[in-house]
């Protein structure tokens, strides 16, 4: 998927988020982390780190390698992502108190990796 | 972790889900499915006594977030509790009839979730039938079940 495709994905899924509660925490760690994976994708397709064809799904899925690569690219957008994932466990699948103040995090780093990738427009 | 635990989630992404459109708001739609049905199969799999209830976050197969002595979670091996999605990790014993169907039919939703969340195929309305037909069968399947173990 190009650039341009993955900000319409994103956007898309921004705009939905929109109509979670605030009690629907999960939900939009999760939308943040799906919005937030096509943004990465867009700004590394466009610094031309990774093709069209090579798309990330999950930071974790990464080789070692790999996620050591795409940080020399821009470590803040790589680390941005992974704390998004890494709130899933005890917020989206575990029930840890604090899911309220996740989700605002996850929008604040979900803010900061689509400002990235707009700025390598 | 505890069946009353999916169970309540289950209503709450019921609730989100009714808010979205199918198309307009594909990937979410789909998304807070496909997690309800998680839950519903985590649930009928403690329920069946396949799965350990324990409170405790998968974050990959075979790995948990649990409470270390100081109260901080901390990664640590354990068996098989909550699984991530079907067949992640695959549940290596028979499993009861209806678990199975359910089993299949979030194969059927997820056989969508990389090419129209991931990828770039457009979702289509028969997309949306077929994954709300299948959520509806899993839920089903979950609540014959609750309600037969649930005086």
């Amino acid at each position: 998927m190009n650039a341009h495709e993955h900000c319409v994905r994103a956007e898309r899924i921004a705009r939905s988020l929109e109509k979670c509660g605030r009690d629907d925490f999960e939900m939009k760690i999760e939308a943040a982390m799906l919005a937030g994976t096509h943004w990465m994708n867009a700004a590394l397709h466009r610094l031309s780190v990774t093709a069209p064809d090579s798309d990330v799904f999950h930071t974790y899925l990464l080789t070692v390698n790999e996620y050591r690569r795409l940080s020399v690219a821009d470590e803040s957008l790589v680390a941005a992502l992974t704390e998004i994932e890494d709130l899933r466990p005890p917020y989206v699948r575990g029930n840890l108190p604090g899911g309220e103040q996740a989700a605002e995090r996850a929008l604040a780093l979900l803010a900061l990796i689509r400002n990235k990738a707009e700025g390598s427009a | 972790m505890k069946t009353s635990f999916h169970l309540s989630q289950i209503a709450k992404l019921q609730a989100l889900r009714a808010r979205l459109d199918p198309l307009e708001d594909f990937e979410l739609w789909f998304w807070v499915g496909m997690t309800a049905g998680t839950h519903a199969v985590n649930a009928a799999l403690h329920c069946a006594g396949i799965t350990a209830d324990d409170e405790m976050f998968p974050t990959q197969p075979g790995v948990y977030l649990v409470p270390a002595r100081d109260g901080a979670l901390k990664p640590a091996f354990r068996a098989l509790g909550d699984v991530l999605h079907v067949g992640r990790p695959k549940i290596e014993m028979p499993v009861p009839e209806h678990v199975a169907r359910m089993f299949h039919q979030m194969e059927t939703i997820e056989q969508h979730r990389d090419p129209c969340v991931r990828h770039g195929r457009e979702p289509t309305p028969e997309i949306v039938a077929e994954c709300d037909a299948a959520l509806r069968c899993c839920l089903e399947l979950l609540s014959n079940e609750v309600s037969a173990v649930t005086p």
